[in-house]
């Protein structure tokens, strides 16, 4: 389903310099799978979750990265998203007067009309908003407000995660998803993703610690630092990683 | 003054209607029409402009809901230019009085050449009513335009201003507003430029209860100039005044702001707020805004704010990630920035009809 093979990428920098970031990182998602990306902070597992959603500031020196047998690089953001890529952000954005519900619905009937589809009827809608705000212990009163505004770090990943739901996508990026949690809002985030897991859908899960993975028991693991994959393994990897940290890794090099 | 200038050919033609003696001859001959060297217009250089529209007489279409109730022969006194200009180019002053529970509706329509009106709106005591105007300015057109507004006590009154874009034209509209103890007013200005418009609004606010609301929600498309001025002056104690402007501006057009809040010595326990936020659309877009208090009273909650910003572009980025196109993302936070002032307005219908105009108007400048 996604394909990542060799991708190297710097951040541009004034005066066309640049910082190589990601050094050939490697790895594939099969439809149904839920893959972890563990890391020390830089190690560029937040990069690689900008630059399969499309945000400006990257460049692709090297290697590919196809989602379905579309080729990313070249499609805006907006396209991704259409062709079923969503972001989780470790920081959702405030959009002040915007309700979330007239952002929800904006958002998916533009992917709806970018894919040749029906705009999604409002009481249809509704339903939906209500079943998912429910299971996420989200109020009416919340949906009303503008996005992200006013939110704490839990109601906004929260309110990710409702959006997610929503929109339904084929694959889903959670980056740092359990950073500001506790631990009931952890449990109560990791079951909505799983909700979201079936046989149609990838899932990569980038975090820094195993408790999230407690919860979402992911089909693979791989270890990220200075820009490479530098192990991959089962659900065992993290508890690992738990353990002995992030140490033998550093320094560099494959 | 220095040396007068010689008139331009609008300046020329305006002093040809003039009779000898006149204040508005005297002030014309003398100073000339406003320009960037008069302090108060020095964002928005009227003669300039003005001075390059073809200086003929033009026709100013009223169309009103109904007649006026009093037309007098006779002008009314301004220190003000424009105003002044206004009542002594133009041939008689319509009066209306409006009635408890009226919404009067004014459609107002500026051919090619120039043209001056003055209008008085009275407002008498205890009765609520609204006045909703809308102004279209054609090409090569140059309008000046004053309307004087008395609320008497206890009494409401709700305006909306529209102002449509006009590329190749000039507007001038100046409003004199006077505020009795207790009375209410709230105004919201919906604009979207001119080769150079101007609106410009003058408060004189007894207190005592008395209470105004002046909004403004602008949108200046390439290449267009809206100016936005107010002066409201606190005479009594015990008044209120509650200002929020929001100017988005387009590339190589020019919004300018210009607050006011004068508290005088006697106008005890004044409270008034003054906000004035600008989106710019483009590095060539232009914002010049100036808020200013000047307050004689010791005990008074007075505020200004003023930030001017440009599109946000990680909000820009996180709702493309969501699956709206980069031109839709940016029209709904254009949209959702401007439609605070709307969004006061009481009136449920008016308050809509002002949002979708906005929607649809949005889509075409932006």
């Amino acid at each position: 389903m996604l394909v990542i093979d060799n991708l190297q990428v710097c951040v541009k920098m004034e005066e066309g310099k640049g910082r190589h970031i990601l050094k050939g990182v490697s790895l594939e998602v099969p439809a149904g799978q839920v893959h972890a990306i563990m890391g020390p902070n830089g190690c560029g597992k937040s990069t690689l979750s900008y630059l399969l959603s499309g945000r400006e500031g990257y460049e692709i020196i090297g290697g590919s990265m196809m989602f379905e047998g579309q080729d990313l690089a070249g499609m805006e953001p907006e396209d991704r998203a259409a062709a079923g890529m969503f972001l989780s952000f470790q920081y959702p954005v405030e959009i002040p007067g915007v309700p979330i519900l007239t952002f929800v619905k904006e958002a998916l009937n533009a992917q709806r009309r970018a894919r040749g589809e029906d705009e999604t009827s409002t009481p249809q809608f509704m339903k939906l908003a209500r079943e998912a705000a429910a299971q996420l212990d989200i109020t009416h009163e919340m949906l009303k407000r503008p996005v992200n505004v006013d939110f704490s770090g839990g109601e906004k990943k929260r309110m990710e995660i409702f959006q997610a739901l929503m929109l339904q996508p084929k694959f889903l990026i959670l980056d740092e998803t359990d950073s500001g949690l506790d631990i009931d809002a952890l449990k109560m985030v990791a079951e909505g993703v799983n909700t979201l897991r079936g046989k149609e859908r990838g899932m990569l899960v980038i975090t820094h610690y195993q408790r999230l993975l407690d919860y979402l028991k992911p089909d693979v693991v791989h270890v990220m630092a200075a820009g490479c994959i530098r192990e991959t393994g089962g659900p065992e990897l993290a508890l690992k990683l738990e353990e002995a940290g992030y140490d033998k890794y550093a320094g560099g090099g494959a | 003054m220095g040396v007068a200038m010689p008139p331009n050919a609008m300046e020329a033609a305006f002093l040809a209607q003039l009779d000898e003696n006149v204040p508005a001859r005297e002030m014309l001959a003398e100073a000339g029409l406003p320009h960037r060297r008069i302090e108060e217009w020095k964002w928005s250089d009227l003669r300039a402009v003005v001075g390059k529209l073809p200086a003929e007489p033009g026709v100013l279409t009223f169309v009103a809901a109904r007649e006026s109730d009093t037309v007098a022969k006779q002008g009314q006194e301004s220190a003000l230019c424009m105003p002044l200009l206004a009542s002594a180019l133009s041939k008689e002053l319509h009066i209306y009085t409006l009635k408890n529970g009226e919404t009067l509706e004014l459609n107002v329509d500026a051919s090619a050449g120039f043209t001056h009106q003055q209008l008085l709106v009275l407002v008498p005591a205890g009765i609520k009513a609204q006045l909703l105007e809308h102004y279209t300015v054609q090409s090569c057109a140059f309008a000046n335009l004053t309307l004087t507004i008395v609320v008497e006590t206890d009494a409401r009154l709700d305006r909306v201003v529209k102002q449509d874009a006009a590329p190749e034209g000039a507007l001038v509209l100046t409003s004199l507003i006077k505020l009795a103890p207790k009375a209410r007013m709230a105004q919201t200005t919906l604009g979207f430029g001119a080769r150079l418009a101007r609106i410009e609004t003058h408060v004189s606010h007894a207190g005592e209860g008395a209470q105004i609301r002046l909004d403004g929600a602008c949108v200046v498309g390439a290449g267009l100039h809206l100016d936005q001025t107010s002066v409201v002056c606190h005479e009594g104690a015990h008044g209120q005044t509650d200002e929020l402007f929001k100017t988005v501006v387009a590339r190589d057009g020019k919004g300018v702001f210009q607050g006011k809040v004068y508290v005088s010595g006697g106008a005890q326990k004044t409270d008034a707020r003054m906000q004035h936020r600008g989106l710019l659309l483009d590095d060539k877009a232009e914002i010049d805004a100036k808020p200013e208090l000047e307050i004689y009273a010791d005990d008074v909650v007075c505020t200004h704010g003023n930030a001017l910003g440009a599109i946000d572009d990680e909000a820009l980025f996180y709702m493309r990630q969501r699956g709206l196109p980069e031109a839709a993302a940016r029209t709904l936070l254009i949209e959702s920035f401007l439609a605070e002032p709307l969004e006061r307005i009481e009136d449920e219908k008016v308050r809509e009809h002002l949002l979708a105009l906005l929607r649809t108007r949005l889509g075409v400048v932006t």
